[in-house]
Formats: structure tokens, C-alpha cells, sequence
């Protein structure tokens, strides 16, 4: 009510009042709606941020499940380690604190601070950084002792991965190491810091062996301190796994091969499961989970003889005379050779303008199959090629298993490769030569396989014919991936005139005769480069980088028990190279022998130096076959491929 | 003409003190809540909402205080305070004592006393004098008088530095003169003016406050800082939702992710805790205030009450819309109170003061014969 009695109504303010209504109005208005829109319609959206600022995650870690031999030797286990951690927000001086850690561990500064730089925005300021994920005792001891006067370094108990036999299983187990960036966006149950399997069995067999993070809700004051928790979920352990291999016969594999290239595979026939399998050169597994330094790394890498490749199944190689087994089989198969039938072998063969030779120059004569395999017969073998033409050779061989990888539970596998009319005319444009069946009949040419696949042909010559998955796992279903198209009576032809090569005192593989053991087996020697008449002539001072690759692929058989073993080595000269190997390990599985050689069987002494074996990385995966690989292409070979 | 007519008594806006009653009681209720911090073994207790109740009885004998003697006495001391007033302020750089980075506190020894509270009441004192003499629309050279008289004060507590209470200052004298109106011309050539002038303010910013309105403006370039409280701020009262977590069930409060919670920020609590049900109460509580205050300036017996209601509706208007606009993320974070809500002692004894002064212009809104 306005008063009109007042003497100086007539200065009243005449819109203020108006405005102040209106003002109220608007205030209302605004913050309704303002509180409308963050209270109803983004209220969900901020509950969950205010879920997330409350409660907090923590990971109770499973210990990684060991792996274990097949007789329960431990190889793999967890031991504890010390890292040192900086919890940001108990730090006054950082770059100060950071010199500190460089000057008592020993890690430059600037790695330090790199480090820090890194995982600061994934770090929460109240949780620690890990600076030095793995600290000596002498280096815990420094930390200890200036700990009070350095606020925010802390010590942080965790688990390594520890490999009891780091050099001698580092091919098969692999390694484990910090999961990656990408890891982690790709797997949400991973967090910073966990370890995953990055090589071999242990990434294979990862998911298994990881187990399952325990879950713990925390809820948490702004501080970060701890207010209540609740349990979610026990951490449950990650499985025990027992391997298939001996550790035994790794050992021995490993002191057989010392100081030179090449591989080894004891498989068992009957059930696929691989007792042996060995890599030389080899690494230590323990260097991962400390954390590789980049230098390290590249010395490792770089290596000339690549210590990280696994030769029995990463690697592939001419197969050379051990080859003669599938172009015999094939010969069965297609019922293109009796085994009584006789060919004459004078020591060369004709083709073209071309003269193929046998590796005996003065020839073998009359043979039949089993003297052309105990004697490693080369022209047979060229008339049986002929005979059988490169496409049914190549289709057996790849029923055989060879051409693909064998499915074993390694990553990284190379199937090899077997050539065809086809592959050939598609990968060089040019067609097939009638000389190409000869060279690939003896295992040269462009016929490259892994020791693995080779095991796991032998394998099958034995137990039927079946294909088998190679497993490392101790106990694991028998897995058949296919058939190889032989009778048994075929492959038995095959198997007899194998232990007739060893038993024969004309046979190539006599060195392995082991009495009270059925021994059967195949030498095969393969080039790596065409040999020029000089290079012949020098016989055994050839060149390292130049001499043949040395195969032997064999099994044993005593009451009931049996193997296959596959040896090669690089560079070995001669398949008698690898004899000693094929006979160390049938002593130690039949014979319960585990000691080595002599020194004098041992084959190829050590290569004079590196720089010499440096030439030969670039051989030893030819796909398709580097130049130096004989007999390649329309040039046709001007001199004949021996073998033996 | 004595103090205090009985009849005056009746004429008191009894709905204003109810409205103010109630906005005090939410506030000690809040602050009861905003005082509790869960610790790992229990609810620990701060005891800002006992402060807050004393103050508040001192509240009352302040506002009785001012509804004790006619208002209109107080265009005689307008000037004198005004005057008062920048002699304090100058004497503030000289030798006020420096708290927290600012120098804005005068030592008497017994207490501290910051001159820039004064200086809202004194500018609110003058500035009603100065605008009540006419109804006729503010010509330019009265405009600039005004304003001359407003950015003396203002300039100096913005100096100290303290940009809240010196924006506070003149926007106070702002809406005054809004109250008494412009004349249009110059109304038109504020209205393009002063948005092209603000952005220049920007180079006299200190660097911390440049960052808070980044931060406002982007809260993720500054997620630690100011752009912190932000988003601190809107996570509780966006988590509140409908019908809120519960009195002291706040967790964005109780486990202090929400910074300031019992002075700037309080009011946030109360939106965690109450959700938009509540916050829509308390904001038509504050409208219902304001609204009331509007009233006893409309309904003043004379000019000079109504533009002193006026002011104190000001002094109140923008504060609210300062403090609440920035807990929703409307605005920068800017130092200014809540009333009633927000904890503060000298604040809570200035605000029941002018709502005091609100009642004398109420209670003394028809003429009475003198005896």
C-alpha cells in the first residue's frame, strides 16, 4: 500500500520495484532450471563420479601358477622382489628426490625421469611410482638407511617371475614382462605394473597361468585414506602346469649343441608330447622380468646369431637327404616304385644338357629302396623324382605336415615351404624345370622345413600314420590334425629300412647303433650354397658360413617305449654331425646314460670367428630361398647336388 | 519522537523475519552437517554450527540494534562514514596485515577489523542519500558522480587484492541505480559499453584469478585448482538428484572431496545431501526473502527507506546470485559467502544488521505523529 500521505511520495522510484519483482523472478528461474538440469537430467552422471571419487578398486594379485617339468622339476616359479615406489603427494622436492634414487641405484637421472614423466598421469599422487621395479639387496640396503630423510620413497614388496633354468628353457617357456600400453586397453583385468606372458609357453598359456585378480572395494576420504573395504572375490592362484619336457635330456640338448647353432626335438610318437626341445644359441629368460635396458635389448636382438629364434620351430631349413623319406613314401603311395625293383646308379644322372650326381662318384650300382635309403642313394632318388613330378611330391610332402606349421603351442611358428608348379611360376614368373624335380627329390631346391615338422613326420611313419599336434603339456589329449596317406605296411617299408641305415654296415647312421635298442634313422646334409670346385676341393676347411647344414632324424624303440629324435645343426658339414647328438640322446633315454660324448664325436669343431657366422644369419631362413641356395630356378644347376 | 512506537511493533514484515528464520536454521543445520568429516573410526565433529548459533545471537542484538533508532538518521552519517571509510582503506596498504597473501585486515589490537566490510554499508549509506534526492531518471553527470563515488572504494579493496567484495561494492551501487533508473540514451550506450570495456579488466587480473575463470570456462585445464572446486561442486549437487543422499549421508561433504565445504561451498552440501527437492526449498526461501525485502522498499515511507531496502536487497541479490551461480558452475569461483549459509562470523552479524535496517524502514513506513 503505497502511502500518499507521505510529503515526498512524488520522488518514489517508479520502476525500481518492478525490478527487484523481477529480479527475484529471474534468480528463481535461472537456478531452477540450473538445478533441473544437474540434479535430473545429469544427476545419473554425477552419482557415478561421485561413486568413483568415494570407492576405489584395489587388485589383490594371484601368484602366477609354476611350471614344472614332466618329473615335477620346478622351472618356472614366483620369488619376491623389491621395488622402489615415490607416493608423490609425501614428496617435498622431486627433482631433488629423483637425484637421490639415480645416485643410490645406479640408473641414470635422466631414465628416471623419463620413467616418472611417464607413468605420472597413470600414477595417483597418494600411490606409489615405481622408479626401480627391481632393486639388488645392496641397493634396498642404501634405500634403508637414507629412507627417513627422503620423505615419499617407499619400498614396495612384489613378485617376479624367476626362472630356475633360464637358458636352458628360454625358447619354450618364453618370458614374462610388463604388460604393454596396448595390453592393457585390450584387456580391462590388467593393470599397471602386472606382468603377461610375452613369449613361448608363458604367453601361450597365459590365461591359464595368470589366474584370476582378487577385487577389493575400498572407499576412500579425499586424502585417500582407507575408510571401509570389502572383499570381492579371493585372488585365485594361476594353475601349476606340467610340461612334457625332460629337463634331463633340455640339459643335455643344450651341452650338445654348446658353442655352435642348431636344434633338437624329442618327441614321443604315440602321444605327441615333446620331451626335448632345444635351441642353441640360447638366452636368459631371467633378463625380462628385471627389466631389459634398451641396450640389452638391441645386443640381444642384433645378435648375428639370434639367440631369440627358436631353431626347432622358428627356423627352417633344406631338409637335404632327410627329405628322401617323404619322396620314398610318396614313391609308395602312388605305387610308383617296388621296393625290390632296382635301379642302377653310376654315379651320375643325365637330364638335358645337365649331369646330376650322385654323391658317390663312382656310383652305387644296382639298388633297391633300402639300399638307396641306407646308402642315401642320390640318383634313385632322381629317378624316383622324376618319375613323380614336382606336384605329387609337394602334395605328399604336404599331407606329411610339412609346408604349414605344426600347431605347437609356441607363438611364432613358420610352416616352411614346399614348392609347386604353381608357387613357382606365381613367385618368380617363370615355369618349372624338369632339373627341379631331381633337386627337390633330394631334400634341396626350394624345400625349406622346421626340426619340429620333421619330428612330427617321423612320428607319424611310426605310430600309424597319425599327424600329431606336438604338445608341452604334460598329460594332454593326444591331438590328430590329420592322416598321412600311407598303409602301415607302406610306412612300415619305411620304418625298416630306416633302422636298416643304422643296423647296415654300409648304412649312413651306423654311428648310432646302440645295442638292445631298435635304432632307426636318416642322415641329411643340406647346402647352403651351391659348392664351386674350389670350395670342394678345400673338403673339410670350407669356410664356416659355407658349410652344409647337418641333419639327423631318427627314433629308438625298446620294449614298448620309443622316441623320435631330431637333430640338426647348423653348419655341421656333414649329417654324421648331428649322429652324436641322436646318440647321446638315445643313451640317455634308453640306456639311462645322461653323460655327453667325447669330445672328438662332437663334429664341426667351434667356428673360427663371429664375423664368419654373421654371413650365415641371412641363410638360415631362406623363404623363398636366398640365391645361395642351389639349384635354383631356370639357370639349372651346372653341377650335381650331393648328398649323402 | 521516541526510538520505538508500540505501534511501529505491528507494522514490523513479520514475514521477512519468518523467511529469515528459517534461512538461518537450514543454514545451522547444514553447517551442522558440512562440520562432520568421517575418519577411518567415526564422524569426527568440527564445531562451525555452534560458532554459526553464537553469531547469530549476536545477529539479533545487532539487528535489534538497527531497528532501534529512525532510519532517516542516517543520511546525517552517510557522508562522515564514506569519508571514514577511505581513510581505512588507504591506512589498509599502509599498515593492515597480510593474511593468506591479501592484505585486508586493520589490527585494533583487540580485534582485526577488515575495512572493506565497512565499505558495503558505507557506499550503501551514501549511495542512497545521493540517488533518493529526485525520481527523475540519472542524467549522465549524475551517473558519473555516482560512479565516481562507488569506484574509489571499490579501486582500493580490489587493490588489496580482494576482487569479491570490491565487484561486490559497485555492483551494489550498480543495482541502486538501476533502482532509481537512467535515462534511456545512456541506459542504450551502457548496455554496448560495458560489455566491451569487461573483457579489458582482464589484463589488471592477478594471475591466480585469470585462472579461475579459465577454469571456469574450461574446468579440465586446471582439474587441481579452481577447475577442481567446480567440478567438485557440481558432482555433489549433480549426485543429489532427486530427493538427495540424506542429511549427513553426503559423501562428496563427509569425505571432504567437496574443498570449502563449510563457508564457500556449504551450499553445495545441502544439495548433495537434500537433492533438487531441497534446493528448489531454500532457493524459494532466498526468492521469498529477497521478494520481502523488495516489498519494504517498494512500500518505504519515503525514498530514502526504499533505496536503503533497495540496497540491502542488492547486497543480498548479488551475493546469492554470485555464491549459488558458481556452486552449479554458472560462474567463476569468486570468493563470496552465501548468507545464512555459508559459516561467518562478521557476515552473519552484517547480514542480520542490514535485514535490522530493512525492518526499521518497515516498521516505520506510515507517518505517526509525533508525542
Amino acid at each position: 500500500m503505497k502511502n500518499l500521505l507521505s510529503a515526498s511520495s512524488q520522488n518514489m522510484p517508479r520502476f525500481g520495484p518492478a525490478l527487484l519483482q523481477f529480479l527475484v523472478l529471474g534468480l528463481f528461474l535461472l537456478f531452477a532450471v540450473r538445478l533441473w538440469y544437474l540434479q535430473i537430467h545429469l544427476g545419473p552422471v554425477f552419482t557415478e563420479k561421485s561413486r568413483n571419487n568415494q570407492l576405489r578398486i584395489e587388485y589383490l594379485f594371484a601368484p602366477r601358477g609354476f611350471l614344472r617339468d614332466r618329473n615335477g622339476e620346478l622351472l618356472a616359479v614366483n620369488e619376491p622382489a623389491f621395488a622402489l615406489g615415490l607416493v608423490r603427494e609425501d614428496c617435498d622436492d622431486i627433482p631433488a628426490t629423483l637425484g637421490k634414487v639415480a645416485e643410490l641405484s645406479g640408473i641414470p637421472l635422466e631414465r628416471l625421469k623419463e620413467v616418472y614423466a611417464r607413468n605420472k598421469p597413470k600414477v595417483k599422487s597418494f600411490e606409489p611410482l615405481v622408479l626401480v621395479p627391481d632393486m639388488n639387496f645392496d641397493t634396498i640396503a642404501k634405500v634403508e638407511g637414507v629412507a627417513v630423510r627422503w620423505p615419499g620413497l617407499e619400498i614396495l614388496s612384489r613378485t617376479r617371475r624367476k626362472y630356475n633354468y633360464g637358458h636352458l628353457l628360454s625358447h619354450v617357456l618364453g618370458y614374462v614382462s610388463e604388460a604393454s600400453e596396448a595390453e592393457m586397453q585390450a584387456d580391462p583385468s590388467l593393470s599397471l605394473g602386472d606382468f603377461v606372458g610375452k613369449q613361448g609357453l608363458e604367453n601361450r598359456l597365459d590365461a591359464r597361468l595368470r589366474g584370476a585378480k582378487g577385487k577389493r572395494l575400498i572407499e576412500v576420504d579425499v586424502t585417500g585414506r582407507r575408510l571401509s573395504e570389502e572383499q570381492q572375490g579371493e585372488p585365485k592362484a594361476g594353475e601349476e602346469i606340467f610340461l612334457s619336457l625332460d629337463l634331463g635330456l633340455q640339459q643335455l640338448g643344450h651341452k650338445l649343441l654348446e658353442g655352435k647353432s642348431g636344434a633338437v626335438v624329442v618327441m614321443d610318437p604315440d602321444n605327441g608330447e615333446v620331451h626335448a626341445l632345444v635351441s642353441e644359441p640360447s638366452y636368459d629368460s631371467n633378463m625380462f622380468t628385471t627389466g631389459l635396458s634398451s641396450a640389452q635389448w638391441a645386443a640381444l636382438r642384433d645378435d648375428p646369431l639370434h639367440p631369440l629364434q627358436n631353431r626347432a620351430t622358428q627356423s627352417v631349413y633344406p631338409p637335404g637327404s632327410v627329405f628322401k623319406l617323404v619322396t620314398a613314401a610318396a614313391g609308395l603311395h602312388e605305387g610308383l616304385i617296388d621296393p625290390s625293383e632296382t635301379v642302377n646308379c653310376s654315379g651320375e644322372l643325365a637330364l638335358g644338357n645337365h649331369v646330376f650326381r650322385c654323391w658317390k662318384h663312382s656310383g652305387h650300382g644296382s639298388v633297391n629302396l633300402q639300399r638307396a635309403l641306407v646308402e642315401s642313394c642320390d640318383v634313385y632318388f632322381y629317378k624316383l623324382g622324376m618319375k613323380l613330378g614336382v606336384d605329387r611330391m609337394s602334395a605328399f610332402a604336404k599331407a606329411a605336415g610339412f609346408g604349414a606349421p605344426t600347431g605347437i603351442d609356441l607363438p611364432h611358428e613358420k610352416g616352411g615351404l614346399i614348392a609347386s608348379k604353381d608357387w613357382k611360376l606365381k613367385r618368380f614368373g617363370v615355369r618349372w624345370t624338369k632339373g627341379e624335380d631331381l633337386n627337390m627329390s633330394i631334400g634341396q631346391g626350394y624345400t625349406v622345413v622346421s626340426p619340429l615338422q620333421v619330428a612330427r613326420y617321423i612320428s607319424a611313419l611310426l605310430n600309424g600314420g597319425k599327424l600329431l599336434k606336438p604338445s608341452l603339456i604334460r598329460g594332454e589329449t593326444p591331438q590328430v590334425t590329420s592322416q598321412l596317406p600311407l598303409t602301415p605296411e607302406q610306412a612300415a617299408i619305411i620304418k625298416r629300412n630306416m633302422v636298416a641305415t643304422v643296423e647296415d654296415p654300409r648304412g649312413t647312421c651306423r654311428r648310432v647303433l646302440t645295442p638292445g635298442v631298435m635304432v632307426g634313422a636318416k642322415t641329411g646334409s643340406a647346402q647352403v650354397v651351391r659348392l664351386t670346385e674350389e670350395l670342394r676341393r678345400m673338403g673339410d676347411s670350407v669356410p664356416y658360413k659355407y658349410r652344409d647344414h647337418a641333419w639327423m632324424a631318427g627314433f629308438g624303440e625298446q620294449g614298448g617305449k620309443r622316441f623320435v629324435i631330431v637333430a640338426m645343426m647348423e653348419h655341421g658339414m656333414h649329417g654324421t654331425a648331428a649322429g652324436p647328438i641322436v646318440k647321446a640322446m638315445i643313451n640317455a633315454l634308453f640306456m639311462g646314460k645322461r653323460e655327453l660324448p667325447p669330445k672328438d664325436l662332437e663334429g664341426a669343431e667351434r667356428p673360427p670367428d663371429v664375423a664368419a657366422r654373421l654371413d650365415t644369419v641371412e641363410t638360415q631362413f631362406p623363404e623363398p630361398p636366398a640365391p645361395e641356395v642351389p639349384a635354383a630356378g631356370a639357370a639349372a644347376p651346372a653341377q650335381e647336388a650331393p648328398a649323402q | 519522537m521516541s526510538p520505538i512506537d508500540r505501534r511501529m511493533f505491528y507494522h514490523v514484515n513479520w514475514r521477512l523475519v519468518c523467511v529469515l528464520t528459517a534461512l538461518f536454521g537450514i543454514g545451522v543445520l547444514n553447517l551442522y552437517s558440512a562440520s562432520g568429516v568421517r575418519l577411518g573410526d567415526g564422524v569426527q565433529m568440527e564445531n562451525f554450527y555452534q560458532k554459526q548459533l553464537i553469531w547469530g545471537a549476536i545477529g539479533l542484538a545487532g539487528m535489534a540494534a538497527f531497528m532501534s533508532f529512525d532510519y532517516r538518521r542516517l543520511n546525517t552519517v552517510a557522508w562522515p562514514l564514506y569519508a571514514m571509510t577511505i581513510v581505512l582503506l588507504l591506512a589498509v596498504p599502509l599498515a593492515g596485515k597480510t593474511v593468506l597473501g591479501a592484505r585486508r585486515w586493520l589490527d585494533f589490537g583487540l580485534f582485526s577489523f577488515q575495512p572493506s566490510e565497512l565499505a558495503k554499508f558505507s557506499v550503501l549509506l551514501l549511495g542512497a542519500r545521493m540517488l533518493s534526492g529526485s525520481s527523475e531518471r540519472l542524467n549522465m553527470r549524475e551517473f558519473f558522480a555516482v560512479l565516481g563515488l562507488g569506484a574509489l572504494p571499490a579501486l582500493l579493496i580490489i587493490k588489496q587484492p580482494d576482487l569479491g567484495t570490491g565487484m561486490l561494492v559497485l555492483l551494489l551501487l550498480g543495482g541502486l541505480v538501476l533502482y532509481r533508473g537512467i535515462v534511456p540514451w545512456l541506459f542504450r550506450t551502457l548496455c554496448v559499453l560495458v560489455p566491451l570495456i569487461t573483457p579489458l579488466f582482464w589484463f589488471v587480473l592477478k594471475d591466480y584469478q585469470k585462472r579461475r575463470i579459465l577454469a571456469f570456462l574450461d574446468p579440465a585445464t586446471d582439474p587441481l585448482g579452481s577447475g577442481y572446486h567446480i567440478m567438485q561442486s557440481e558432482i555433489a549437487v549433480g549426485s543429489g538428484r532427486v530427493f538427495g543422499k540424506g542429511f549427513l549421508a553426503g559423501t562428496q561433504s563427509q569425505l571432504r572431496f567437496l574443498p570449502e565445504k563449510h563457508t564457500d561451498f556449504a551450499v553445495a552440501v545441502f544439495g548433495e545431501e537434500w537433492g533438487f527437492f531441497g534446493m528448489i526449498v531454500l532457493l524459494s526461501l532466498f526468492c521469498g526473502y529477497l521478494y520481502q525485502i523488495a516489498v519494504v522498499a517498494r512500500d518505504a515511507k519515503d525514498p530514502y527507506g526504499s533505496f536503503l531496502a533497495a540496497g540491502v536487497f542488492f547486497y543480498f541479490f548479488w551475493q546469492i546470485l554470485i555464491n549459488m551461480g558458481m556452486v552449479m558452475g554458472l560462474m567463476p569461483v569468486v570468493g563470496v559467502p552465501l548468507p545464512f549459509v555459508s559459516y561467518g562470523g562478521s557476515a552473519t552479524l552484517v547480514n542480520f544488521s542490514l535485514v535490522g535496517l530493512v525492518l526499521n524502514v518497515s516498521m516505520r513506513r506510515y507517518l505517526f505523529k509525533q508525542t
